[in-house]
Parts: structure tokens; C-alpha cells; sequence
């Protein structure tokens, strides 16, 4: 099969953003995320639980409440103090609207739709109607000292529950005043803190239901004033907490990573009588989980730790499957590294600056397994810092590795690489077209003579770049029949002829670059695109989609390869279809045509075309028993698979020439390490 | 042994505090007197102001109350002579009072999650049960603190500075 020299890449200082609100939409499958740093993200379940989409944050953004209003629109609010509306379809925020209340600690909207309510800094909750332009301000609830951290609408609209530091108030929608006042802090003895209520529900049955910084979960009835039922599940705070659409489990997390399900349970069995009981304990993260959400099916929980966690519930599955599975996340769904194969060149893209890299090199060679002595260390070259508050969108190097490009939210920037010897010198071009803004992906031409940006509306722009330094824009592409989504994803043919783009709708569109004209579309596939790549040789289109499925489409033929056709019949391995993550990246053996080097964050594979296809029954992952056996007996198990699982977590895989491949990893533990601090945990004996 | 280190250098950081202190009162008043002698030496007169700026311009950038706040007003009024680039403009329209909500809202935020109640602990100690019980036994989490040493390498940067 093949002998590789690997450059095993772990200085890539990747620290993802921790998780800090969680909203899933109300009849839609999809769950929308806010990170720490601004970013935005739309997971879609039914996709296999894909980031389908990402807006990327910025300096000046703070997102502390999420939520979607009026079916498809997304709002979100921080200490900014203002309420922006995020257009999912351009990937950025829309509109902002200032809360006029200094900063918004939460936000919520009506049972409808039609109405958002956010908690402010100086006490007031205030009322905006969500209108088809944006949100128009409705007026002001009564204002009372405190700051509303946690706000709550019971569902028939007509009061809001609202927590505050050691006050939770109950107010009557229509008239505004607040008709109930309730103390948290009163059972607490001989503790001189205040008692942060950190979140709220309020349930149809009159009950309010609040968590605090004294790790309690509590329950009153908000008539009367009283506490029907208090359970001290932690001795830190409790800092989230979801209900079910169904009333019937709630979901808190706490600040020492661990995650609790409360549900109603008869108190005997057959009796009328129900109470709350803590009933299943979970402990996924290892820092503080600030936001919690539940789906119809599933627990999901997001912590500091930018774990995101989905737990589906076994009482609401119907069958024992995959669907029944765990599910973690810890790095994005993208790829954030760009290799420039002939110069040995990595582009690590960070949220504010970008890291050149030269790879090391080594003269001796080895046996399996053994690692070798570098001659050469791996070199940091460049550091390009972005200006200005907003994070990057995408990066690109080009292949030759004298060309790196990058794109935030209002800026594109083109830069030429010029290696002498061992000095290096970067300059920016000077004159760039003007584009409508962001760019979503960037990719660089086989011989480094253009640049495809993927812009808004389904539009990819060809730039020729020019030498000693300039671009000029040579065509853009569109999609004939028109799309309002943007660009997501990329590939070219080595030979120049192709561009393939695909968009946020999910259509793959290959245009021609010769005659500048759309080519064909690929048929439409009900799961999102998570990777595609163009065979250097056949110039066969490989595509992967996150439902872990595998098509190859010849462009020239413009229809699916027999090869397709019969993966397609016979179907891919069980173990192949039950993967955690979708394949980032796909790339090619140009000395081998008939192999296909495709990767996720736990492995990477060779997929051979030649070899058959296993079926359910043959082992997956054979390598190991394969290297075992005589050569005769080798021949008879070989299957087209050759998955490797020694080098994880990935996040980006390459086959820099025929002997040697790059591979990036991201230990989760020099993560963790770079966290804000965790809670102590005691454990016994220690 | 780390332990008596680290109290050494807290006493050494307090000396030298006390030493900087007496030499910051001593300074400009030798500085004015040298001034107030040679008034028309314009390029000295330039370059001692220039000095003075810097050192003033340092001294607001740390904040340090009472001597270096009169310091900087000074600096303000002999700053007829522009100093070499050590100031910053800001925006009046920047500094608005949304930034001072943020900040306090970020300050309130900090001392709920991280104060001195919560009961923290550093990543090395979290995370050292697992290396320690592991099957494979590694080394601590963070190896190095880099926190150690800090006064060595204040002073180093700072004996850099002077040199360029």
C-alpha cells in the first residue's frame, strides 16, 4: 500500500471559544450557538448535527442572549447594549437596534414570536415587537434597582418571570407592574454573599423555576409567593437551566462542568400527585456550562470548555441505534488550516491573526512507527495580524506559497510572499477589486495564477492575480437560477478548467473556466456538503456530505461514476456511517490515481477505488490484524478502507508529495490548559 | 524551597518599590533646578524635557497615584517641545459611557464566576489526578509556571530598554 514519512504538526495554538448561549429553534432542527467571542453558529439536526452555518465573532461584539423569533430569524444581544438581528442567509449581522438600557444581559421572546423581552443592566426589562424590517421598541416594564440577569414569558404571554440579585420578580405584561416580589436569599443561613439568580423558567402550571449561585434549584409558586420545592444540587453555582416544550424535564448545568436532569414524576406510582426529582446526573464538560437547551429528543448542554454536547434521551428514542448515540464537539466543522504543498508552507488561521509556517525536515528514514530526528525545525515565519475589531472569515495560501489571502467582515486583503534565502518579505497588494463582503471561502488555482472568492448569493469571483503584485477580477460566477445563500465551500481542477462551488442551500454548482459558464449542477442530495475536492487526473468531482455518505461525480460526463453507482448499491460500512464527525478535507495521490485521501478529526483514511467495498460484516478498521498476517492471507481481507486512528484529534490532513504527508493536530488537553480556571474537584483519597 | 524563594522575591519587588519611590521624588527636582539654570540651552532644554516626557509619559501609562500625577501635569505644560511619539490620541467619542457599562458589567461577571469564593483551581492541579492515574503516567499538565522569575525578567526588559 504505501510507506509515509508524516510530519506530525501539534504547534497549531488552536483554542477554541467556550460556548455561552444555546437556542434551539422552535419548529425548525436547528440550534443556534453563541461563543464567547461573538461567534455565532447554526448547527441543523436533521444534517447529521452539521455547523451548517458559522458567523465569526468579533472584538466588539458580546453575545450574553440568544434567541429566534418570528420562525427563521435570529437575535442576539450582549453588553454592547445593543439587539442585533443576524441574516443567516449572508452570514452577518443584519440590523442593531440599541437597547437604550445599558448592557443586555438576556433576552427572550414570546410564545409567538412576535415579541422579545430583554433584561437590562440599570433594572428595566424592556419590549420590543418584532416587525418584517427588524424590531421596533414597544415600551418599558416597571424599572426597579437591581440588574434583570434572567427573564422568563410564562406561555400564554401575559407575564414575565425576571431574576435578579437576590430578588426574582414576576410582571403583568399589559399593564407592565410588577405584581410579585419574591426574596432568594431568604433560606440561606449565616452566608454574607448575595444570591445571584442566574437563570429562569416559568411554566404553565403558575410554577417559576430558578437556579442560583448557592447551587439550588428552586420552585415557587408566583401567586402566593412561595417556595414549593428547593434541591441543593451543588455547592456552586448553578448557572443555566431549559425546560422541555412538554413541561415535564428540565435541564440545569452547573459551574463545575456537571449537568443535571430534573424530571416530574408521580410520586407513587399510578397517583395524581407529580413532583420534581433529580434524576439523571451527567458530568460531559470540564468548565463552567453557561448554556443549556432542550430539543424534543435530546439534552444539550455547552461549556466554557467549547464542548458542545448533545445527550439524546433513550425514553424518546424508538430503536437503539447511532441516532441514540452521544454526541461531543469540540472543533469546528471547517477547515482552518491551508498547506502549500511544493513549498512545505502551513497557514494556521486563527480568530485575529494568521501563522506561517515552514515544515521541518529530516535525512534519516526508519521503520514503521519510529520517530525520526529533525535537521531542520519547523519554522514560524509570518504572523499576519488582522486590524480591527472583527475576526477572520477564511485563509488561503496559494500552492507555490508566495500568496496568502484572508477576509473579514468589511475587508479583504491580498498579500505577496517573497522568500530570499532565509529572509522572508510580505507585501500587501495594493489595488483589490472591490467585492461585496465577506468572503466566505478563498481558494487558490492549481498554478497559483488565480483566486476563486465565494462571495454572497451563490457568486464565486475569479481574480487573476498578477506578477510582481496586483489582482485584477477576470468573472463571477452565478448560479443560473439564482440562490440567496452564500458560498460555503470550494474546489478547483488542477488542470485549470473547473471551479466547483456549493452553497448554503446545499446545490454544487461546476463552472468552466475556459469559456466562463456554468457547466452543470450536481443533483440535488437532501444533506449538506461537508467536503469536495476535484481529481487531479479524472477530473472526477469527490464529494462527502455529513451524513458520512461518499459521491463522485465526473464533470465531464456530468453524471455519477460507475464507481459511485456502486458504493451507492451497495452501501458504506456501518462503522463508516456511525462517525462523530464529518470529513474536513479530501486530496488525491497524483502517482496513484485510483486513491482517495480523505480525513475527520479522529481519522484518516485511503480509500483505495481499485480494492472492493467491505460489507457489514468485515472488520472496518483492519489495518492492525492486516499487518499481522502472511502476505497470501493479506490478499484475501484487503478491502478498499485503510483507516488510520493514531493521529487525533485532527484537524487537517495532507499529502505534501508521493512519500509524505502533514498531519495537524490539536491535543485536547493544550486546550483545556489555556481555559479560564475550572472548579476544584475534590476526590476521595486524594 | 519555591516557597521561600517566592517570598525572597516578594521582599526584594518591595525594596526595590521603596528605592524607586525615594529616586522618583529626588529626580524631577533635580531635573527643574538643572532647567531652572539654563533656560536658553534650547536643545538641551529640549532634550531634558523630552527625557522627562518619556518618563512621564511611562509613569501615566502605569497609574501610580500621588508623585507621578504631578509629574504628568508638568509634563503637559513644558510639552512645547514635542516629545518622541511616547502618547496616545484617543477619540472623546470612544471613551463613551457604553465602554464604562461594559467594563462594569464585565467586572460584575468576573467576581461572580472567578472571586475569591469560588473555589478555583489552576489548570496544572485540575488536571494533574489524571496524569498521576493514568496507565501511562506523564508529567504534569504545565511543567513550567510562568509566573516564576517574574522580577528577573521585569528587570531584564527594563536593562534592555535603557541600552537601545
Amino acid at each position: 500500500m504505501g510507506e509515509f514519512e508524516v510530519h506530525r504538526v501539534r504547534f497549531f495554538g488552536l483554542v477554541p471559544a467556550g460556548v455561552r448561549c444555546l437556542a434551539c429553534q422552535p419548529r425548525g432542527g436547528r440550534l443556534a450557538l453563541a461563543r464567547t467571542d461573538g461567534a455565532v453558529e447554526v448547527y441543523n439536526f436533521a444534517a447529521n448535527y452539521f455547523q451548517e452555518k458559522v458567523i465569526p465573532g468579533s472584538e466588539a461584539r458580546s453575545v450574553e442572549a440568544l434567541c429566534w423569533a418570528a420562525g427563521e430569524r435570529l437575535f442576539g444581544a450582549g453588553l454592547g447594549g445593543d439587539i442585533t438581528e443576524y441574516d443567516l442567509a449572508r452570514l452577518c449581522p443584519a440590523r442593531s437596534v440599541d437597547g437604550c438600557g445599558g448592557p443586555v444581559w438576556s433576552m427572550a421572546a414570546n410564545s409567538t414570536g412576535t415579541q422579545l423581552a430583554i433584561g437590562c443592566e440599570d433594572g428595566s426589562v424592556k419590549l420590543f415587537q418584532v416587525v418584517p424590517g427588524g424590531i421596533q421598541f414597544e415600551r418599558n416594564l416597571d424599572r426597579r434597582k437591581g440588574r434583570i440577569l434572567c427573564l422568563s414569558w410564562h406561555p400564554s404571554d401575559t407575564r414575565i418571570a425576571a431574576g435578579s440579585i437576590d430578588i426574582l420578580r414576576v410582571f403583568d405584561v399589559c399593564s407592565g407592574q410588577t405584581v410579585q416580589r419574591i426574596m432568594v436569599n431568604y433560606h440561606v443561613q449565616k452566608v454574607k454573599r448575595e444570591c445571584i439568580v442566574w437563570s429562569i423558567a416559568f411554566l404553565s402550571s403558575g410554577t417559576v423555576v430558578s437556579s442560583d449561585s448557592f447551587g439550588r434549584v428552586q420552585f415557587w409558586d408566583w401567586e402566593r409567593g412561595t417556595l414549593l420545592e428547593s434541591h441543593t444540587i451543588s455547592t456552586s453555582a448553578v448557572l443555566s437551566l431549559a425546560v422541555s416544550e412538554k413541561e415535564d424535564s428540565i435541564i440545569v448545568g452547573t459551574s463545575t462542568g456537571a449537568t443535571y436532569q430534573f424530571q416530574l414524576l408521580p410520586v407513587k406510582m399510578g397517583s395524581l400527585e407529580k413532583r420534581w426529582v433529580r434524576t439523571k446526573p451527567f458530568q460531559h464538560h470540564t468548565h463552567d456550562v453557561r448554556a443549556v437547551a432542550h430539543s424534543s429528543t435530546a439534552l444539550i448542554s455547552g461549556g466554557l470548555d467549547a464542548q458542545l454536547v448533545i445527550r439524546p434521551l433513550m425514553e424518546k428514542m424508538q430503536k437503539k441505534g447511532y441516532d441514540a448515540a452521544l454526541r461531543k464537539f469540540t472543533f469546528p466543522h471547517r477547515r482552518l488550516v491551508s498547506c502549500a504543498r511544493k513549498a512545505r508552507l502551513l497557514l494556521f488561521q486563527f480568530s485575529q491573526h494568521l501563522e506561517l509556517w515552514r515544515l521541518g525536515s529530516t535525512n534519516e528514514t526508519g521503520k514503521d512507527g519510529e520517530v525520526l530526528p529533525l535537521c531542520r525545525m519547523p519554522e514560524h515565519l509570518v504572523q499576519l495580524k488582522s486590524k480591527g475589531p472583527e475576526h477572520i472569515y477564511c485563509s488561503c495560501v496559494s500552492p507555490c506559497g508566495s500568496w496568502v489571502a484572508y477576509s473579514t467582515a468589511s475587508r479583504f486583503h491580498l498579500y505577496r510572499v517573497q522568500y530570499e534565502g532565509d529572509s522572508i518579505s510580505v507585501k500587501k497588494v495594493p489595488k483589490v477589486p472591490k467585492l461585496l463582503l465577506p468572503a466566505y471561502q478563498l481558494q487558490f488555482s492549481a498554478d497559483s495564477g488565480s483566486l476563486f472568492v465565494a462571495s454572497a448569493r451563490g457568486s464565486v469571483h475569479v481574480l487573476q492575480l498578477l506578477e510582481p503584485g496586483g489582482c485584477k477580477l477576470l468573472h463571477t460566477f452565478r448560479p443560473p437560477s439564482g440562490s440567496p445563500e452564500a458560498v460555503y465551500l470550494l474546489a478547483a481542477s488542477a488542470d485549470g478548467h473547473w471551479v466547483a462551488a456549493v452553497s448554503g442551500d446545499w446545490a454544487i454548482h461546476i463552472y468552466n473556466l475556459k469559456c466562463f459558464k456554468h457547466h452543470c449542477a450536481v443533483p440535488a442530495y437532501s444533506c449538506a456538503v461537508t467536503a469536495l475536492a476535484i481529481h487531479p487526473v479524472t477530473n472526477n468531482l469527490v464529494i462527502a456530505y455529513s451524513d458520512q455518505q461518499l459521491f463522485e461525480f465526473s464533470i465531464p460526463e456530468k453524471q455519477y461514476t460507475a464507481w459511485s453507482r456502486m458504493v451507492q448499491n451497495c452501501g458504506l460500512h456501518r462503522v463508516w456511517l456511525e462517525r462523530d464527525s464529518p470529513i474536513t478535507h479530501i486530496t488525491f495521490n497524483p502517482k496513484n490515481p485510483s486513491h482517495i485521501l480523505l480525513h475527520d478529526v479522529y481519522m484518516f483514511c485511503v480509500l483505495d477505488k481499485s480494492l472492493p467495498l467491505p460489507d457489514n460484516s468485515a472488520l472496518l478498521m483492519n489495518q492492525s490484524t492486516l499487518k499481522q498476517l502472511p502476505e497470501n492471507a493479506r490478499q484475501r481481507q484487503l478491502h478498499a478502507f485503510k483507516i488510520c486512528k493514531k493521529f487525533q484529534p485532527l484537524l487537517f490532513a495532507d499529502l505534501l508529495d508521493e512519500n509524505c504527508l502533514v498531519m495537524v493536530e490539536r491535543p485536547i488537553m493544550d486546550v483545556k490548559t489555556q481555559l479560564p480556571l475550572p472548579i476544584q474537584q475534590k476526590k476521595f483519597g486524594t | 524551597r519555591r516557597h521561600r524563594e517566592l517570598l525572597k522575591e516578594k521582599r526584594r519587588r518591595r525594596q526595590e518599590l521603596f528605592a524607586e519611590q525615594k529616586k522618583r521624588k529626588l529626580l524631577p527636582d533635580a531635573v527643574l533646578k538643572e532647567l531652572a539654570a539654563a533656560p536658553p540651552a534650547r536643545p538641551d532644554g529640549k532634550a531634558a524635557a523630552a527625557n522627562r516626557g518619556k518618563r512621564g509619559g511611562d509613569r501615566a501609562v502605569k497609574q501610580t497615584q500621588g508623585q507621578a500625577q504631578r509629574q504628568v501635569k508638568k509634563d503637559k505644560r513644558r510639552k512645547g517641545a514635542r516629545s518622541k511619539g511616547n502618547y496616545t490620541a484617543v477619540r472623546l467619542k470612544d471613551q463613551s459611557l457604553t465602554g464604562l457599562h461594559l467594563q462594569l458589567a464585565k467586572d460584575f461577571l468576573n467576581t461572580q464566576l472567578y472571586g475569591p469564593h469560588t473555589n478555583r483551581a489552576q489548570a496544572n492541579e485540575f488536571f494533574s489526578l489524571e496524569n498521576k492515574k493514568n496507565p501511562v503516567k506523564k508529567a504534569a499538565v504545565q511543567f513550567v509556571d510562568k509566573s516564576w522569575g517574574q522580577e528577573k525578567k521585569q528587570r531584564a526588559t527594563r536593562f534592555k530598554k535603557r541600552w537601545l
